[in-house]
């Protein structure tokens, strides 16, 4: 069970999340309108990647962007649920040094204590944005299912993880519950609305493109949007 | 399927039909028609198939639901934060919900789609300034106005509206005989005071060809008039074409995109058969987004521009006050508190913010300029744009949205508000009659002609003896 679930699983769950990413990336840029979305980046190449480049970084960046600067505390939690789920995996001690293991690389890792203080953070900001779709109304009304799932499947793998490497003995029941939680997660990214891992930078580029040439961008005014 | 004798799925193509349709006052046998009115779901459906393409599709599927758009909706705000007007909410309701069930509809979710589409927004496009995955819902809004316009649920007046450039190539009946005439006259009544002052008609390879609002010669001529004044100071070299004239688009409003494809190719026509140097549109926001933001993607021109630089009033009157074509008495400027109505068509979208700064670091006395708050590109929209000002079923709700620019007025203290954009303008008009809050507004073009300094040799003649 758990050599599968590691091997040929493991494998497959990557390879799941890399094509069916790499899929919705073509199908978005393929179904675009050439008459009414794709204009801009092919007449100003140079405007074109500046805004784009310009919307991500923004938003990617903790209160980077005016939104997360009037939401101070829903952007903290933001930050703090996506570095839990992307930053803290991927430099995981533990996680590393299966790489090292198996392929004989590796790269630095986050202290121990650091990594679990990000991910308890995670969690409880996890738990906020949940909370916070009941208690808003103006959030709960816009609620559905779909969006309480996609937090559960994200969730899942950090708490049996936590779970997982505080407890004695190396094969034990939540190191397996981290292993299938963390299989399901990459297998629904493509599939689920959680498909916004490649899809964010998608949307975020074409109305930085907008903006940024066929929208005032052409006029020099560093606005972001 | 039954349709009515008015209000139908055809779009208005004759002036008879428009006449027909202009004689059910108020639209009341129009909006009776509507309640038996039947939607085409094959047509609906196959519509959405063609044109709802991946990155609309995208924005409904990744919306992550947070509401972060809430408090960016001024409608939302407005309405004691009503959880049906979150933007999000109120496309996923409307367009969401058409997509997820392949058109399957019925007359009552259109009607009520209807009223979302223009009574719950404005397409002033702020929530996509405030969304982390840049969901811009004004887009979809305007997209979702298509399907419904598509189907004959739109509002009386825009069904008109539309009907008036499909069959005049105006948003109101101005024919080309009727223009030319306004042009003749209002240039000639200036004579007493402006000799030599004209507004040349077709003139070819002008420096500027000047496109305007219908409602401009229709109602408020002297608006040209002023135009050609400071035109006439400027020392232009300008002109009007005969046709083309009209920069305005209720088909956008109105979601009818084949006649603001029409519209636009008309006004292209005039600027390639004239071959000016440049184009400058009067003091319209929604006239500035159709003509010249949209307007080339309409029209499926390649580079997504018009066929010669095309320009808003506000550019023209900064470059003008900065390279001294314009000079103002100093003496004249405005010594009163005023504020600046940022406009969501050219500020938000086109990025003129700072040029119009330029112009009121001319006009206005240091110290005397209030700003809104919020303001420039993050501004509320006026309470009235995107077709809502004109719509008759849908006027309380407009004036009930009128609060917000109340509101932000009254909190700057001015007395005194600039509104270059003919929606701002009646939309502050209309909060002044509705709450008479004691302010004044007005375009540029009356506020520079009160304070420009005019060249001797312009004066007229027996002026000059008398002295």
């Amino acid at each position: 069970m758990y050599a599968f679930l590691t091997g040929p699983m493991l494998w497959l769950s990557f390879a799941i999340f890399v094509i069916g990413c790499a899929w919705r990336v073509v199908k978005y840029v393929k179904g675009l309108s050439w008459q009414l979305d794709r204009v801009p980046y092919g007449y100003y190449r140079e405007l074109a990647v500046k805004g784009a480049l310009k919307s991500i970084l923004h938003w990617i960046t903790p209160y980077g962007s005016r939104s997360w600067r009037v939401k101070p505390l829903y952007a903290a939690a933001f930050f703090l649920l996506h570095i839990g789920l992307v930053i803290v995996p991927l430099f995981l001690f533990a996680h590393v040094m299966i790489v090292s293991e198996r392929f004989g690389i590796s790269w630095p890792t986050l202290p121990a204590g650091l990594a679990d203080a990000l991910t308890i953070l995670a969690i409880a900001a996890g738990a906020f944005i949940l909370l916070r779709r009941f208690a808003l109304p103006e959030v709960r009304i816009i609620t559905t299912a779909h969006d309480l799932w996609i937090m559960a499947i994200s969730l899942a793998p950090l708490v049996t993880g936590f779970v997982a490497a505080h407890q004695a003995g190396e094969h034990n029941g939540w190191l397996l519950a981290h292993i299938i939680t963390g299989e399901i997660w990459l297998i629904a990214i493509p599939f689920t609305k959680l498909s916004h891992v490649v899809l964010f930078f998608c949307s975020r580029a074409q109305i930085g493109v907008d903006f940024g040439v066929k929208r005032g961008g052409q006029r020099g005014r560093g606005i972001v949007w | 399927m039954p349709e009515g004798i008015y209000c139908n799925k055809q779009p208005v193509t004759t002036e008879e039909a428009l006449k027909a349709l202009l004689s059910d006052t108020r639209g009341t046998k129009y909006y009776a028609e509507m309640q038996e009115l039947e939607v085409d779901r094959e047509k609906l459906w196959a519509t959405i198939q063609k044109t709802f393409k991946s990155r609309m599709q995208t924005w409904l599927d990744v919306c992550a639901r947070c509401g972060l758009c809430a408090d960016s909706c001024f409608l939302y705000l407005v309405n004691d934060r009503n959880p049906e007007q979150v933007p999000s909410y109120k496309i996923q309701s409307t367009l969401g919900e058409m997509v997820r069930r392949k058109g399957d509809v019925d007359g009552a979710f259109m009607r009520h789609a209807m009223e979302v589409a223009w009574s719950r927004c404005t397409c002033c496009n702020r929530c996509a300034q405030f969304c982390p995955h840049g969901i811009d819902i004004g887009v979809m809004m305007g997209y979702t106005r298509g399907l419904l316009y598509s189907q004959g649920f739109v509002p009386w007046e825009l069904k008109i509206g539309a009907g008036m450039h499909r069959v005049y190539r105006a948003q109101m009946d101005v024919t080309t005989e009727d223009w030319v005439e306004t042009c003749e006259w209002m240039a000639e009544e200036q004579q007493d005071d402006w000799p030599g002052l004209e507004i040349p008609i077709d003139k070819e390879d002008a420096d500027i060809m000047y496109t305007c609002n219908a409602r401009e010669p229709k109602h408020y001529p002297e608006d040209l008039a002023e135009a050609a004044i400071l035109f006439h100071i400027a020392g232009e070299n300008w002109t009007v074409p005969s046709e083309g004239w009209e920069q305005t688009s209720l088909s956008m409003f109105a979601g009818d995109w084949e006649a603001c494809k029409l519209q636009v190719q008309n006004v292209y026509a005039a600027i390639e058969r004239l071959r000016p140097k440049r184009v400058i549109g009067t003091e319209c926001g929604h006239a500035h987004r159709a003509t010249v933001v949209e307007g080339p993607y309409w029209a499926g021109r390649p580079d997504g521009q018009t066929p010669a630089p095309y320009i808003h009033y506000v550019q023209w009157v900064a470059e003008a006050l900065r390279e001294g074509k314009l000079k103002i008495d100093p003496a004249k400027r405005i010594r009163q508190p005023v504020t600046y109505q940022d406009s969501c068509n050219y500020i938000r979208n086109w990025g003129l913010a700072e040029t119009a700064r330029e112009i009121l670091s001319y006009i206005v006395e240091p110290g005397y300029l209030v700003e809104m708050t919020p303001n420039k590109e993050y501004n509320y929209c006026c309470g009235g744009g995107g077709g809502f000002n004109g719509i008759g079923k849908f006027r309380p709700m407009r004036n009930k949205a009128l609060l917000t620019k109340r509101d932000q007025i009254l909190a700057t203290g001015a007395k005194l508000v600039i509104a270059p954009c003919h929606n701002c303008w009646d939309a502050i008009r209309d909060l002044e009659e509705e709450y008479h809050i004691h302010i004044d507004w007005s375009f540029l073009k009356p506020l520079l002609l009160k304070m420009v300094i005019v060249p001797e040799h312009l004066k007229p003649k027996d002026e000059e003896d008398e002295e």
